[in-house]
């Protein structure tokens, strides 16, 4: 399957929320839909679930308009919210049949996903009575109640503990090793990291960059090296390197130094002028940015 | 239509479920149950009482004296006084014994069979002064006949000559069918709010616990609303249906201690033809206002902010039981007459108008037809606001904008 977003435009009144954006999703393939806060993630994502209607573009799944009523769909919106005074098993057995199931299934599906995530014992206890991270537990499980061929996460990692986080990241890793369908917002790059092959990163309504998350990484550390001492100051060298390589940008990062060669190719000199000063070296390679670094970097220059 | 009896069926066995709901349903059959006990409870009562009152009978009088202006006037007083009242001389002594406690009431007759009574207290429920007055008055009739030369038996038959007559209603005797017709109004009305509120609270819920994004993105938003309504409709009709059937064999069980006059009522006024009017216009009125609530559940964000928005339709049914009120007393009134085929108030005014007249065909049909026009263009409506509603958080926005938008929101 491949979901196509096509030049999406979405307005609030007077103000224009997402410009045109565009980007696709392919099955197999996990895809992180980043930006900050009131980027317009959770706007393209209820635009794409048809909570609203955007007011031009479209979203085509196989080249066809996606209708989501019409695909077995799991859905976990950014503001959860489940009935709090009925019982876990009746509810999920419910939300699972208006998504199609019958009865019976309903009930296999619901069952399953409670067990899974360890709450069997709750099973007939008001939602409203299991604590804090139970609750969200089961309102993650509603999203993957009748083995959806899509999933759409928002902001699924909000809120969730490690061991929690754990578990879900496994379960979204299932889902994509399957061939299913998987997209999901957040602004938790490590988490995405970990899961994702594809990002798209947001901001202000405006798509900044989207593809093969590794592919971007190498194409980000393009002309880029990176050092760090055993025995030095980095300050220090960074000075006596930029005497010594007016061309090369110099980036102090984390104990370490970034070096951008922009396009020079004075890798091997460097080498040697770092031989030649004897400098101790820790480490010495082809930069790899973090997916923070890259989204720090693309949304400073846009801001 | 899958769809619609999932949601149907879990919001019936939810609503069903609810503690509060069966409290009060429990509570609300027993209430039944001791009302049409009522006639029974109170013989019960009585008959003790009655036994109490003969019992008492002798010491109540001797807390009674008199004082006569003479002994002919206490001997024709026997029948009222009894064969040996306790008589003293003066008004003065009376007085004295009133205050001293040794007698609750005193009689100072004269000689023309007026009197005084005196008390030292009097409660409110004694009656004593003017059941000494119907006595003196009945003596006294009693010699005036005998003074015009007829005997007391020939007077009576005089006075109660019969005059052959009766009374022939054609259609309805308001005499008799009003009081069921406003009891079954007052049902329709707490129905209305009772199951009104309930609607308007689910789906506000829902909205404010964000429950409402999971729902719309999992079915139709016409299966959503139709099925809750529903399931509301269905709670109500089975709730106060048990209520009904106890205070229905309540009635039946303790048929045989009710006045005679509210038998006939309950029997005059349950006519075929008025139960049909009475379920279809309180049923479809019902369901009416239904949406109405679930319309306006939709467009609140915030429970607290439900009151407020509710409050047009509760002005509303507030109009029409007003309407049905005066439609009691002037049923063929042009304001009658109006307001009982316009929708909104047409659930209480039409029953009530059919319950203490026939209405005429011509009224009945354009006022059917029209509530189930309004009923069909409300759930439109409602399922149209309440997917504006899962869109629409935060800022209160006007009714009229509300239902522009609405309608104008294309697909599901």
């Amino acid at each position: 399957m491949k979901l196509q977003v096509q030049d999406i435009k979405k307005s609030f009144g007077e103000k224009e929320i997402l410009h045109g954006i565009s980007f696709e999703v392919v099955s197999g393939r996990a895809m992180g839909f980043l930006g900050r806060n009131g980027a317009g993630k959770s706007t393209t994502i209820r635009c794409l679930m048809d909570v609203f209607r955007q007011d031009s573009g479209q979203f085509l799944l196989d080249g066809q308009v996606f209708k989501p009523w019409e695909k077995r769909i799991g859905y976990l919106p950014e503001e959860r919210g489940m009935y709090q005074k009925n019982d876990v098993l009746g509810q999920l057995t419910y939300f699972a049949m208006l998504r199609g199931a019958n009865k019976a299934d309903a009930l296999k599906t619901a069952h399953y996903w409670i067990d899974y995530f360890g709450l069997g014992d709750y099973k007939k206890k008001k939602l409203e009575t299991l604590s804090k991270g139970n609750q969200q537990k089961i309102q993650i499980a509603q999203a993957f109640l009748n083995e959806p061929d899509i999933l759409v996460l928002d902001e699924p990692f909000s809120g969730l503990d490690p061991v929690n986080a754990q578990v879900f990241k496994d379960t979204i890793a299932n889902f994509v090793k399957e061939g299913k369908l998987v997209i999901f917002s957040s602004h938790q790059m490590s988490y995405v990291e970990e899961v994702c092959d594809d990002v798209t990163l947001i901001h202000e309504g405006h798509i900044l960059l989207t593809g093969d998350l590794k592919q971007i990484k190498r194409q980000e550390g393009q002309d880029k090296l990176q050092l760090s001492l055993a025995e030095g100051s980095l300050e220090a060298l960074k000075q006596q390197l930029a005497a010594a390589f007016a061309k090369v940008d110099i980036t102090l990062v984390n104990n370490s130094l970034i070096l951008d060669t922009q396009g020079t190719n004075l890798q091997a000199q460097l080498m040697a002028w770092l031989a030649k000063e004897e400098v101790k070296l820790r480490s010495f390679g082809l930069y790899e940015p973090s997916l923070t670094d890259i989204f720090i970097q693309k949304v400073g220059e846009h801001a | 239509m899958k769809h619609f009896l999932t949601v149907f069926r879990y919001e019936l066995k939810t609503q069903l479920l609810k503690k509060a709901g069966i409290v009060a349903m429990v509570v609300m059959m027993v209430l039944a149950l001791a009302g049409t006990s009522l006639p029974r409870i109170i013989a019960l009562f009585d008959t003790d009482k009655q036994a109490a009152v003969e019992e008492t009978a002798p010491e109540t009088a001797a807390k009674i004296a008199y004082v006569f202006p003479d002994e002919a006037t206490k001997a024709l007083l026997a029948p009222v006084t009894g064969p040996m009242p306790l008589v003293m001389d003066l008004r003065e002594d009376l007085v004295k014994a009133l205050q001293e406690g040794s007698i609750e009431v005193g009689f100072v007759v004269t000689a023309d069979l007026g009197y005084e009574a005196i008390y030292q207290d009097r409660s409110m429920y004694d009656t004593r002064d003017s059941d000494f007055a119907a006595a003196l008055s009945r003596l006294k009739k009693e010699q005036l006949i005998l003074s015009h030369g007829l005997t007391t038996a020939e007077f009576n038959a005089i006075e109660n000559t019969q005059i052959k007559g009766a009374t022939t209603v054609l259609g309805k005797n308001s005499g008799t069918t009003y009081w069921l017709s406003f009891i079954l109004m007052l049902m329709v009305y707490m129905i209305v709010l009772l199951y009104g509120a309930t609607v308007s609270s689910i789906i506000a819920r829902e909205k404010d616990s964000r429950t409402m994004e999971i729902l719309i993105t999992s079915t139709r938003p016409s299966a959503l609303i139709l099925g809750k309504v529903a399931a509301a409709g269905v709670a109500a009709i089975i709730q106060f249906g048990m209520v009904v059937l106890t205070a229905y064999i309540g009635f039946q069980i303790n048929k045989s201690t009710y006045p005679e006059m509210i038998v006939m009522m309950v029997s005059g006024t349950l006519t075929t033809s008025y139960l049909l009017t009475f379920l279809f216009f309180s049923f479809f009125g019902f369901i009416l206002y239904l949406f109405l609530y679930a319309a306006l559940g939709s467009t609140v964000s915030k429970m607290e902010d439900l009151g407020s928005a509710t409050g047009l339709v509760q002005f509303l049914f507030i109009f029409g039981y007003i309407m049905a009120s005066i439609a009691a007393q002037t049923p063929n009134s042009s304001l009658a007459v109006v307001s009982s085929i316009i929708p909104f108030s047409a659930i209480m005014v039409m029953p009530m108008r059919a319950g203490v007249i026939t209405v005429p065909w011509g009224q009945l049909l354009p006022a059917g037809v029209l509530m189930l026009v309004f009923v069909a263009f409300f759930a439109y409506l409602s399922i149209k606001i309440y997917r504006w509603g899962s869109l629409n958080y935060g800022n209160k926005t006007k009714l009229s904008r509300i239902v522009r938008e609405a309608l104008r929101r294309e697909g599901r």
